[in-house]
């Protein structure tokens, strides 16, 4: 049935063309902002006259992107199959895992490119991209396996790594397929960002930065295009292997949530509290195993310790908490806002779309297509349409939380079997009755899982709007700091933004939980 | 003991232990497979009937008693691939064709599959699937399935068989015709056969010996031979001794 729905593009196609007649006929009439939206038309010609900057840039772009892409997903892969086999690694490295998936990655961008030379922050920042993505499909993918297949195999005396190999790795192939068919946008958008922050010669990046000040719209859309349509080529390609190959059906969107932990309830206390403190220290060991194998000095590479004493203990402790202090009231304030109205707008639209499933139908390709688009292309085409003022952070953020948000609570409405729909109605209930009964209820677990999963997407947005756009709040003393070679504050706002979005992960996760427990509902995994 | 072929289960206990709660899933289990005997094992849900199978298999541990497989400790018998056997669910790998899902416990075995092939078609013609070798279980139906699971019970030339419901996805129609295809291989291969089921009918068709057992705690009640000529044909079921039997066999197992 999936199938059949995937595959009919004619109502796709048509709203396409649509869209882009009325982008054309926009532009041509500079409806929009006074001209920042040009007319397709422009946007070609200009693309024409820039054709021979484009390889080089793309070329660059690609070859960072493949190569972090690789790299995390060859250590994701390897780091999944070894916590499926021993969960109390995969207990101590939940920090990290959080971590990693947590970072905005606008805010280590610069620190990478502070600490390791050439194409490896690209790489870095493109491996990092991918990891969580690919870590997290391999471990459900390896979980849950055909228990019955497994008793066949120990029926005939095989043990857990005939287990493993005969039925457990094959059957994770269509998740860790799925894994990295999200995972590939993410290496691009990583490898852009690393270009963006960190100089160089080439990349889309680099290209993007150099012609932001030039006042030249169209090409800022040929790039910002250019950057989408490999993005989500990295995309195709995988959902068409995975499609093709497998002839797999499994849903858009990844399945983001942690991996089930494994069955320590039973552990001894001592166990399990020394897994769980060793789980909150392992990413400070790993931040400072880090300075200390690239060897860069002290001055520039600050530890966990370094940045302790930058914030509390130095002369100058107060008016950094003061610039941070600032920062913060800037940036969060205008986070939450955004994300409220992204989530609630999605939750309202998901709801309503369950009365319409021929709006899904057209609406979730372009939903999907703007889960690829990379973030720092957006971000300068939107600066050009909204101006530089707030509502160009609010608009941001808001995209960058609706559209997960919607795409993952459709999916879980979708989910409510058919009888649990046709029992209300079978009762005579409106339409609204059962909307409040059945489908609102349903969709909450939905809701709290998307509000989870959007916290370090909408930092990042904010973050990324507020150093391109607006000078205000985390972003812009992110980029002030590199202006005044403020290496303790780089440092500062990187491991701030990062614990605070792992602070707010855990918020959510616990409220969720206890709401969900009440309500005798799962979590969404 | 002697090294006799056959099931032999003596005094068999198993307790289920969690948070605090105990599950007698088997009390003083006795079971007797003869060589070459097929005997069904019949009761109502939860009364350990497939407990008592998978602790055969070595899948379970049990608490005491004995357990012998043509001889031997389960775990050394299913290693040494002289067990066959079939779940519920066919339990197919999804990726690999027919040929190559009965090839899968010469795999678990670390026997060389293509020294296997004369016998895989065999088994492929046997189980009525000849055409079919490298289909995909998901282009077969739910019977095809679970003939590709019979047939890779018999891959190994096991002397004991073991099957837990094989047919219990199935519709009554299918599932009476598999009865009878069942019998036709199981006397073909002359192993010992051990099937765990939920149907009084099929017990008794199939079966030399029926046994009944009760839950809470899971016991055997009484064991009931069916003692119809054989090949038994599809209408032994209209038969007056036929309804005799599953009448007699129905009131032990409600327990009148």
């Amino acid at each position: 049935m999936a199938n059949r729905r995937r595959f009919r593009h004619s109502p796709v196609l048509r709203n396409l063309l649509i869209l882009l007649m009325v982008w054309e006929v926009a532009g041509q009439l500079k409806l929009v902002a006074g001209g920042a939206l040009p007319p397709l038309s422009d946007i070609a010609i200009r693309f024409w006259q820039d054709r021979a900057d484009y390889p080089g840039h793309v070329a660059a772009t690609v070859w960072s992107s493949t190569l972090g892409f690789l790299i995390g997903n060859v250590l994701a892969i390897g780091a999944g199959v070894l916590f499926v086999l021993f969960p109390k690694v995969q207990r101590l490295a939940r920090g990290v895992n959080i971590a990693v998936f947590a970072l905005p990655a606008i805010a280590i961008a610069p620190i990478l490119v502070l600490t390791l030379e050439g194409n490896a922050p690209r790489i870095v920042l493109a491996a990092l991209g991918v990891y969580f993505v690919t870590m997290s499909a391999t471990v459900v993918g390896l979980s849950q396996y055909d228990t019955r297949a497994a008793d066949v195999i120990r029926a005939y005396g095989g043990g857990n790594w005939k287990v493993m190999r005969l039925v457990r790795l094959r059957g994770a192939v269509p998740d860790i397929l799925g894994g990295l068919r999200i995972a590939a946008p993410n290496a691009v958008l990583g490898a852009i960002l690393a270009e963006f922050g960190g100089g160089g010669r080439w990349g889309l990046g680099t290209y993007l930065l150099g012609s932001l000040g030039r006042g030249e719209p169209a090409r800022l859309w040929g790039i910002g295009l250019m950057a989408t349509l490999i993005a989500g080529l990295s995309y195709a390609v995988f959902a068409l292997i995975s499609a093709r190959v497998l002839g797999s059906t499994r849903s858009v969107t990844l399945n983001t949530a942690l991996p089930p932990d494994g069955a320590d309830a039973d552990a001894p206390l001592g166990l399990r509290v020394s897994l769980a403190v060793g789980a909150a220290v392992l990413p400070f060991v790993l931040w400072w195993a880090f300075i200390r194998l690239t060897g860069v000095p002290e001055m520039i590479a600050r530890t966990p310790w370094g940045v302790v004493d930058y914030l509390f203990l130095a002369d100058s402790s107060a008016v950094a908490r003061a610039k941070l202090g600032a920062a913060l009231l800037e940036t969060l304030p205008i986070t939450a806002l955004g994300m409220v109205a992204g989530l609630g707008f999605a939750f309202l639209l998901a709801i309503a779309s369950r009365m319409m499933p021929g709006f899904i139908r057209a609406f979730m390709p372009v939903a999907l297509v703007t889960q690829t688009m990379p973030l720092v292309a957006l971000t300068p085409l939107l600066v050009l349409m909204l101006g530089r003022g707030l509502s160009v952070t609010l608009w941001i953020t808001i995209s960058v939380t609706f559209f997960p948000a919607f795409v993952l609570l459709v999916q879980g409405i979708q989910r409510v079997p058919q009888s649990v729909l046709d029992l209300p109605r079978a009762y005579g209930a409106s339409a609204w009755k059962e909307l409040r009964m059945v489908s609102v209820p349903a969709a909450l677990p939905y809701l709290f899982a998307a509000t989870r999963l959007t916290v370090p997407r909408a930092l990042l947005g904010v973050m990324i709007a507020e150093w391109l756009a607006t000078g205000t709040g985390l972003g812009n003393l992110l980029n002030q700091s590199r202006g005044y070679l403020d290496y303790g504050m780089i440092w500062t706002v990187a491991s701030v933004s990062v614990c605070l979005s792992v602070a707010f992960y855990y918020a959510v996760l616990a409220v969720e939980r206890r709401t969900l427990t009440r309500l005798g509902m799962q979590v969404v995994e | 003991m002697t090294a006799v072929p056959g099931i032999s289960l003596r005094n068999v206990c198993k307790t289920y232990r969690s948070r605090g709660s105990e599950v007698v899933a088997l009390e003083d289990i006795n079971l007797d497979c003869p060589p070459g005997s097929f005997t069904a094992l019949i009761g109502p849900s939860g009364c350990g009937k497939s407990t008592a199978m998978r602790i055969a298999l070595g899948l379970e541990d049990h608490d005491s008693g004995e357990v012998r497989i043509a001889g031997q400790a389960p775990a050394t018998a299913t290693a040494s691939g002289i067990t066959g056997v079939a779940f519920q669910d066919a339990a197919l790998l999804p990726w690999r064709s027919v040929a190559r899902n009965i090839a899968l416990p010469l795999e678990v075995l670390d026997r060389d599959p293509s020294r296997y092939s004369h016998e895989i078609t065999k088994l492929i013609e046997l189980v009525g699937l000849k055409g079919y070798e490298n289909a995909l279980p998901g282009q077969l139906s739910g019977g095809m399935r679970q003939r590709v699971s019979i047939a890779r019970s018999l891959i190994t030339s096991p002397e004991v068989l073991f099957m837990d419901e094989p047919f219990g996805a199935l519709d009554q129609i299918r599932r009476r015709q598999m009865n009878v295809e069942l019998q036709r291989i199981w006397q073909e291969t002359g192993s010992t056969a051990l099937l765990v089921t939920h149907g009084i009918d099929e017990a008794v068709f199939l079966a030399d010996q029926v046994v009944v057992m009760h839950a809470n705690p899971g016991r055997v009640i009484e064991v009931i031979a069916s003692p119809f000529a054989r090949p038994r044909r599809d209408d032994l079921y209209s038969t007056p001794e036929f309804h005799a039997l599953t009448d007699r066999i129905a009131g032990v197992l409600h327990g009148q």
